[in-house]
């Protein structure tokens, strides 16, 4: 299969090497906390790719499992008390169950309705947490989690290690024999099955991997803010990751991650526009998403480095 | 011998139109056969309900003495029941061999150790090895049967059903693929069953000939009689035309 070539690699140190450096370059404490969340919709970005990316099963909830994610570190937090390392594993579990209860029933079939099954799984969690807001703490969420590191910058290196491991494992997926049939079966179901290929089977599995990495970017986030609320599974976090995801590259699991880091950080640059900032911002993915329909950084890397492969 | 493949009753109907009526034949192990007919006299249907792409109604379908009717059409390929699509549907954005390798990776085939290698040489077998690491999308119509072919062989079939094999293809091309399936059958001692409706190479390819008219079997014959079959004839002609021809 396809080679990591030295290229690749050294670029990947550069940028990791770059994050790491950046807030204490900076030396602030807010901006630390800014790239904290550019890194987990890093991950969130990246974990949808893998799914959605490769097998062209596009999933309009992806906030399902983030949710999930953040509300079971909340709960073991608020309801039991846990040592706030358990909310990492708990999360994935959950992430993971969710993802077979929409997965099973759904990716037998082809059609939108995986699609359709996960934007309304999220949006049915989403009131789930205001109707039973005695356990979920309605609109005001639960809080008081305890931070897993407490300084904010160690706590930001943990997550960027956590994003380098997620990148490096869902791309090691993507380029095996396992990512060659996902992309088979984003050409077409019916020759992967010609080809004694179980479809829903890799289809499945491959939604698993996705969620359990989406759930563990759920409590890294829980356990930054500190608090989780039902906004966590709007429809708003699964598009945002979405448009990320278009902008990175999409299947490429590098430009996807990356791609999260630059939109969340333009949002913060903006502020300075004040009012008109969204403006600003809906124009700037206008412009790229209508030029550059296969997206900026992936397709942009791939082209700098043609000459050196 | 016992037959490896027994079609009994199969029928199938898509509400008032029935396209596949109580289909009973059997099939030798080794044995080249052809399935003639008309277009639209049902020979697809009876392939997709064959390898289970489309659930049969009624009848079943023994493969090796079990029964393939109710299977996943993945889990019928790993039996070992193979087959091509008329219109060929590669796997756009990858590789000629990277097709193939999607094939070697059933569960049937998984037991060679590099798939890469085992898929190079089924190109080779048939014809297609220079072409390997071109993307799928350069090759020509003719090309793309051939592919359809390796990748039907990487799962390893005993039996190997091809659709319409030769639609589309010019004089130019038919020959060779037609001496690449003689090959195959001879060679790998596969056992074939094959939908045309070009009748010339139809004859010169296989041993029996199971002729279809909506959606029913309506002579089961070698090459040479199945043409003089005054059934078949009406179904190809026309009615008038053959009683003008007997007259």
């Amino acid at each position: 299969m396809k080679q990591l070539s030295i290229i690749d690699l050294s670029g990947a140190v550069v940028v990791v090497a770059l994050l790491a450096l950046a807030p204490v370059l900076l030396n602030s404490n807010y901006f630390t906390g800014v790239l904290t969340v550019c890194v987990i919709y890093a991950i969130w970005a990246a974990s949808w790719d893998f799914m959605s990316g490769l097998t062209g099963r596009e999933n309009f909830g992806h906030s399902l499992f983030i949710g999930a994610g953040a509300y079971t570190a909340g709960f073991l937090a608020t309801a039991w008390y846990a040592n706030p390392w358990y909310s990492l594993p708990t999360a994935v579990v959950v992430a993971v169950a969710f993802s077979l209860i929409v997965g099973f029933p759904t990716l037998r079939l082809r059609g939108p309705y995986f699609a359709l099954a996960m934007l309304s799984a999220s949006a049915i969690m989403q009131r789930l947490c205001l109707i039973f807001w005695e356990y979920s703490g309605g609109e005001e969420g639960l809080y008081g989690l305890d931070p897993l590191i407490q300084s904010p910058l160690h706590y930001y290196w943990f997550v960027l290690a956590i994003l380098v491991a997620a990148v490096a494992i869902l791309t090691a997926l993507a380029q095996s024999h396992w990512g060659l049939l996902l992309r088979a079966i984003r050409g077409d179901e019916a020759t992967c099955q010609a080809a004694g290929i179980n479809v829903t089977f890799y289809k499945i599995a491959s939604l698993t991997i996705s969620a359990a990495f989406a759930g563990l970017g759920g409590a890294l986030y829980a356990h930054y803010q500190l608090q989780v609320s039902p906004p966590l599974f709007s429809v708003v976090v699964s598009i945002t990751v979405i448009i990320m995801v278009y902008v990175g590259g999409i299947g490429s699991i590098y430009g996807p991650a990356l791609g999260a880091i630059m939109l969340t950080l333009l949002t913060e640059l903006l502020r300075s526009f004040g009012e008109y900032r969204l403006w600003v911002y809906t124009l700037t993915l206008m412009l790229i998403l209508f030029f550059l329909p296969n997206g900026l950084i992936a397709p942009l890397w791939r082209r700098l480095t043609e000459r050196f492969r | 011998m016992s037959a490896i493949l027994e079609v009994k009753d199969l029928s199938k109907r898509f509400g008032g139109l029935t396209a596949t009526k109580n289909v009973s034949f059997s099939l030798e192990p080794g044995e080249l056969t052809g399935i003639l007919g008309p277009n639209g006299a049902g020979k697809t249907t009876l392939f997709n309900l064959l390898t289970g792409f489309i659930a049969a109604d009624t009848g079943s379908v023994l493969f090796e003495g079990q029964e393939l009717r109710g299977l996943a059409p993945h889990k019928i390929v790993n039996r070992g029941v193979a087959r091509t699509f008329q219109l060929t549907r590669p796997f756009l954005g990858m590789t000629v061999l990277e097709n193939v390798v999607v094939a070697c990776l059933s569960p049937r085939a998984r037991e060679a150790h590099d798939k890469e290698a085992r898929a190079q040489e089924l190109l080779d077998q048939v014809g297609l090895g220079v072409k390997a690491r071109e993307p799928v999308e350069t090759l020509p119509y003719g090309d793309l049967r051939r592919l359809e072919i390796a990748r039907a062989l990487a799962t390893k079939p005993d039996l190997l059903l091809l659709d319409e094999p030769f639609a589309g293809l010019g004089s130019s091309e038919i020959e060779p693929l037609a001496q690449l399936i003689k090959r195959l059958h001879r060679e790998q001692k596969l056992t074939i069953l094959l939908i045309e409706h070009k009748l010339r190479e139809f004859m010169a390819l296989v041993s029996r000939v199971i002729a279809i008219d909506f959606g029913e079997i309506i002579a089961i014959a070698p090459p040479a009689e199945i043409v003089r079959n005054p059934r078949v004839i009406e179904a190809y002609i026309g009615k008038t035309e053959a009683a003008h021809a007997s007259a």
